[in-house]
């Protein structure tokens, strides 16, 4: 073997272990590694009270709930399943009904998730306020990403 | 101008000469412009309110800090295979800038993640990829630091260019391959940007304002450190000379 | 391939003879495994649910720590001279005395895991989790760090520049092998996606490692 083929029978080396490591992550991607797991996702692997998640929803409208002392109690669901989530302390400000939440903390042995840490997530849409209430009135309020109260308008936390 | 002819120090310094002023004067004009579009004219958003205006400085800070990197590595190339004698030059210039957008991009989004999330810092995967390509321009300018001669210094961070810039496609799509907290990319994404155009034209006034304004520190650094690697040699012909 | 082979039986055999490597990296690895406990105040718990991070960041560290001498040695006595101007390719080269490297100092990290893992009060489930995760994503650090290593003996630089430059790049390895380790021992996240991500790591860096070293020592060495 020359040295040139020899160099390029390294490169192509190398470059096949390359791409059997793109596939490889490509595959554990479909598995998705996770920063938060989903109302479901807590049912279904039957997660044990006590180990510490972070839940990651939608707040379920109409489901908060003002307790005395920043105690509150609000549902976080996914469509499918919800979870009621106990947390005393200050909201975010993004944090309204229909909102996308994620809270960290841990199942008592009521089913009942402890938060002692609640985050809110917001998507990527930016727009002035008129033009979202604009696109209310009109019935042109989509959004593809999360199933939201249509008609709603958006609650303004105290 | 071909780059052929910006190989001869002399006439890149000429030319830098020629146009820092002009620049100088397009990004006063732009900043100026953009501020004033973020702070008076962009209306608030419908959820986030005011806080949204911490945005036109975030934003454009993390597309920079990318877009750096991806200078360097290009200028990494060319230091690797065309032995540009600029390109080294650019590299060490362009570092610490990208560092500086780097943290500042870190530091406003730490800012407007408080009031929004609830919490100055998650370790999601955007966080942290960000994070680490951080750590590394710090690593790269300590490199510079460290080692004296600078062409030795300058292949060495090249190739730590070449590696570091693994991450800058995971930085871009860590939004969209997990589910983070950080939210996705609001304009460069499929389907068209997701910004209200009221919101979306001052963002892309003030990131041409500070492209403009790394544009004019950059060939200000590469002229610095022209100047002081000419000193530099001076210095060690007059004591070649002195100790003959 | 004779000249590769000569190369990895040389390397283990320097570093066996001379003792200091394997069993430094292991003892390194024990000072940090028996300072955590310390630090944090009587809590079996917790030292249980931390366990897999301590044992990984120990790892980590002591694999990393040993990185310096991988060209230094060669440099000093000049063999290393000889081997760029040999005809084996300088990535091959640079492959064989990692995975020279590896056995002599990864493997017996991986091996005393287990033990550590008992004093940290992991169950038999954590420690076998550690331990495989261990054992995959040691040589990920192992051939990353050739590119430290690489730099600091062209650089002439060595102490705390190496850590500086290698450990960002460390840091994916670092929280998938966690993540599969605790995966393992309890949680939410099947053990099989992180461990994947950390094969492919593994195989990325044995493929960038290297390359990237031996332009290192390339463009350094002229």
């Amino acid at each position: 073997m020359t040295r040139r083929q020899r160099r390029l029978l390294l490169l192509g080396a190398g470059l096949g272990v390359l791409g059997l490591a793109a596939a490889l992550v490509l595959s554990a991607l479909k598995d998705s590694i996770v920063f938060f797991n989903s109302p479901s996702d807590i049912v279904e692997k039957r997660v044990t009270p006590g180990t510490r998640i972070r839940l990651g929803g939608l707040v379920a409208p109409g489901s908060l709930e003002r307790g005395s002392e920043l105690a509150v109690r609000f549902q976080v669901t996914d469509g499918n399943r919800a979870i009621s989530v106990a947390y005393r302390g200050i909201l975010p400000d993004l944090f309204r009904e229909g909102q996308g939440v994620i809270a960290e903390g841990a199942l008592d042995t009521a089913g009942v998730f402890k938060a002692d840490n609640v985050l809110a997530k917001h998507d990527e849409k930016y727009m002035p306020r008129e033009v979202a209430d604009a696109l209310k009135k009109q019935g042109y309020w989509k959004d593809d990403a999360q199933k939201r109260d249509a008609a709603r308008p958006p609650r303004q936390v105290p | 101008m071909p780059l052929i002819d910006l190989a001869n120090p002399s006439r890149f310094l000429a030319l830098v000469g020629k146009m820092l002023p002009w620049l100088v004067a397009a990004t006063l004009v732009a900043l100026a412009a953009g501020l004033w579009q973020a702070l008076f004219v962009a209306p608030d958003d419908y959820q986030q309110g005011a806080t949204v205006k911490i945005m036109f400085v975030h934003v454009p800070s993390a597309w920079l800090a990318m877009a750096i990197w991806a200078l360097m590595s290009i200028a990494a190339l060319g230091t690797l295979a065309w032995r540009h004698p600029l390109a080294d030059v650019a590299a060490k210039a362009a570092a610490p800038l990208g560092a500086g957008f780097t943290f500042l991009c870190l530091l406003t989004g730490s800012l407007w993640g408080r009031p929004m999330w609830g919490t100055y810092w998650v370790w999601d995967a955007r966080l942290t990829s960000v994070l680490v390509m951080f750590l590394m321009y710090l690593g790269l300018i300590a490199l510079w630091r460290t080692v004296e001669d600078p062409s030795r210094a300058g292949r060495a961070a090249a190739i730590l260019t070449l590696v570091g810039a693994i991450n800058l496609p995971i930085i871009k799509f860590s939004v969209d391959w997990w589910n983070t907290l950080h939210q996705p990319a609001s304009v460069v994404r499929v389907g068209g940007p997701a910004i209200h155009p009221s919101i979306l034209v001052p963002l892309l006034t003030m990131a041409l304002a500070l492209t403009l304004l790394f544009a004019t520190l950059h060939l200000a650094a590469m002229r610095n450190e022209i100047l002081r690697r000419r000193v530099r040699t001076m210095q060690m012909l007059a004591a070649q000379g002195a100790s003959a | 391939m004779i000249s590769l082979k000569a190369l990895l039986i040389r390397d283990v055999r320097i570093a066996v003879r001379i003792g200091g490597g394997a069993l430094m990296g292991v003892l390194f690895f024990l000072s940090i495994v028996t300072l955590t406990p310390f630090a944090l105040g009587p809590d079996l718990k917790l030292l249980a649910r931390i366990g897999p991070a301590i044992l990984w960041i120990g790892a980590l560290l002591a694999s990393l720590l040993a990185l310096d001498r991988l060209f230094a040695a060669d440099h000093e006595d000049g063999s290393l001279d000889l081997i760029l101007m040999g005809r084996a390719p300088l990535e091959l080269v640079v492959a064989a005395k990692a995975l020279a490297h590896w056995l002599t100092t990864g493997l017996p990290l991986v091996i005393a895991s287990p033990i550590l893992g008992l004093i940290l009060n992991l169950d038999a489930n954590a420690i076998a989790a550690v331990a495989a995760t261990l054992l995959v994503g040691t040589p990920a650090l192992t051939y990353m760090g050739t590119i430290g290593a690489a730099l600091a003996v062209t650089l002439r630089r060595g102490g705390l520049l190496l850590p500086v430059l290698v450990l960002p790049l460390t840091i994916p390895v670092l929280i998938f092998g966690v993540a599969a380790a605790n995966a393992a021992a309890g949680g939410t996240v099947s053990f099989a996606a992180p461990f994947t991500i950390l094969c492919a790591l593994t195989l990325m860096s044995i493929v960038v490692g290297p390359f990237a070293a031996a332009a290192a020592l390339r463009a350094g060495m002229e």
